[in-house]
């Protein structure tokens, strides 16, 4: 009568890969609904504990989430007020902003490769540096053209991200009753193990989410901390920007760096020294970050192999590009726990045989007059 | 009126009935608000198997209505050890630790039981240490009335 805790066999693994495939084919083309899901379930972890303290002081849960949300959206709207005129003087001229950085990215580049020309007679040869900043500067012209469309895409996620607060509220409104309405669906005989589920996931959940946002306010603390040292402007807007990116594991880490050059190599011209030391820098947080700072925040919470962890970033993104790279180690969290949860359960003869002497026993009463 | 918001609310019949029962007898409206969205409701028939012997225990259970038995093989026969009736508390080892169940508990006719998971216990003491602490007060009683049982009538005891 014990219960089965081996972990889950190959079959169950197989399953567990396969059907986190197939969700991360699927969510990609609902991004704009998966995305401020993500970002509700973020806030949901943020704001939970106040929700709950407000409750224990004697308000209703409903009242509790409603102030806690609206504080929070009263937070946001003080705070984008305030940076209102300096992001309106940013958009205004933002194309020549972004033409100038490229124009300092370029510059630096192309510099660097005269020098390597000056020291290997083969580059020299090659012209490397006249044929990589022709191509560059080709590029660079279409930045204009680039602009817009980016523009406006982002114009276009504007309204599904402000279903991330309205989400939120739901989840902080309703969790509980959410988790009951599931588990009242769940036969008696199963009943115990899929609450040790629900809470599994949640744990899960919570411990990524929470986990998040401590590695990106870590990862926005030592960039900026070093990017101010450095003496570079705009320390800290840069180091939240990159941590945010992080979130996209490897394309985001290399859009950051690139973001951080780009800026060192623009506003220290006649400095390369400086982008040098960016790109140092920008490799100690990444090191710090992948061998520190994720295993102390997020590595926790999902108990990964490390080596199922790296090949299914790289399934993830074969499978759903970006949007795969982003999704899979929650999808992939979650559907483990499931995954062994339901493993265990078809697999226990003793807690089957309870479901179907408890159908009989229904069967039995309901039909109990009829006979 | 933000204020009010924090007024003391009328109690409703279930709260009122969750607090007469012995687990909850010293918690506050509020309190027991939070106890209240914690708890899962579950129908058995007569018969039914609520959990069994050896199995890993996940959580507590409260009758709301009807009775419920508590075996145990003994000699390799079954032997009924106790009933608990409505307002009895059962397999609260399980609360306090992972300890497989000591007997089986099954439905002695239709029955409603109130079900307290571990977890959320575990993380109310977190998160609401105050609740957490009477609960387990009351259930420190629970043991403490179930030695004083041993002691009086050893061979029915011992069964959670």
């Amino acid at each position: 009568m014990t219960t089965n805790h081996n972990g889950p066999g190959p079959v169950v693994w197989a399953g567990i890969i396969a059907v986190t495939c197939l969700l991360l084919f699927a969510l990609q083309k609902m991004l704009w609904l998966v995305v401020p899901f993500l970002l509700a379930l973020v806030l949901y972890y943020m704001l939970r504990p106040l929700v709950q303290g407000l409750v224990l002081r004697g308000m209703g849960r409903d009242g509790a989430a409603s102030a806690v949300m609206l504080g929070f959206l009263a937070v946001v709207g003080a705070g984008f007020a305030l940076m209102l005129p300096r992001l309106a003087t940013q958009l205004v001229d933002g194309q020549s902003s972004i033409e100038r950085y490229m124009k300092g990215g370029i510059n630096l580049l192309e510099r660097s490769l005269r020098m390597l020309e000056t020291k290997w007679a083969l580059l020299a040869d090659a012209h490397i540096a006249e044929t990589v900043v022709h191509r560059l500067n080709n590029l660079g012209g279409d930045v204009a053209t680039h602009i817009e469309p980016l523009a406006m895409g982002i114009a276009a996620w504007m309204p599904s991200l402000l279903l991330a607060p309205f989400l939120a509220f739901f989840f902080l409104r309703d969790g509980q009753r959410f988790k009951r309405f599931l588990g009242s669906a769940v036969p008696n005989a199963f009943f115990e193990r899929t609450l040790y589920l629900l809470h599994d996931v949640d744990r899960t959940a919570r411990a990524y989410f929470q986990g998040l946002i401590e590695l990106t306010v870590l990862d926005t603390v030592t960039l900026a901390a070093g990017l101010s040292l450095m003496g570079v402007p705009g320390a800290l807007a840069l180091g939240v920007i990159c941590a945010v990116l992080a979130w996209i594991p490897y394309v985001g880490s290399i859009l950051g760096g690139l973001l951080v050059v780009l800026v060192a190599a623009t506003d220290f011209p006649d400095t390369p020294v400086m982008a040098y030391w960016a790109v140092t820098l920008f490799i100690f947080v990444r090191l710090l970050d992948d061998f520190v700072y994720m295993p102390l925040t997020i590595g926790k919470s999902l108990h990964m192999h490390p080596l199922v962890t790296v090949l299914m970033i790289f399934v993830g993104g074969a499978v759903a590009g970006v949007p795969g790279l982003m999704l899979v180690l929650p999808v992939l969290g979650v559907v483990m726990v499931i995954g062994a949860t339901v493993g265990q359960i078809v697999t226990d003869p003793r807690l089957m045989a309870r479901h179907r002497h408890a159908r009989l026993l229904r069967r039995q009463h309901a039909s109990l007059d009829l006979n | 009126m933000v204020l009010g918001l924090f007024r003391p609310k009328p109690v409703s019949p279930r709260l009122e009935r969750l607090h007469s029962l012995f687990l909850f007898v010293n918690l506050t409206p509020a309190e027991l608000a939070i106890v209240d969205g914690l708890l899962h409701e579950r129908d058995y028939c007569a018969d039914e198997v609520i959990f069994d012997e050896g199995e890993e225990g996940q959580a507590i259970y409260i009758v709301l209505d009807g009775r419920v038995s508590i075996r145990r093989e003994i000699d390799g026969k079954p032997m009924v050890l106790a009933e608990m009736e409505a307002g009895a508390v059962f397999g609260d080892v399980a609360l306090l630790n992972n300890a497989p169940r000591l007997a089986q508990a099954r439905a002695a006719g239709p029955c409603r039981l109130a079900v307290f998971f571990r977890e959320d216990f575990m993380t109310l003491l977190d998160t609401h240490a105050r609740i957490a602490s009477k609960i387990s007060l009351q259930i420190a009683r629970t043991l403490a009335n179930r030695l004083r049982d041993v002691r009086i009538a050893p061979q029915t005891s011992q069964h959670l």
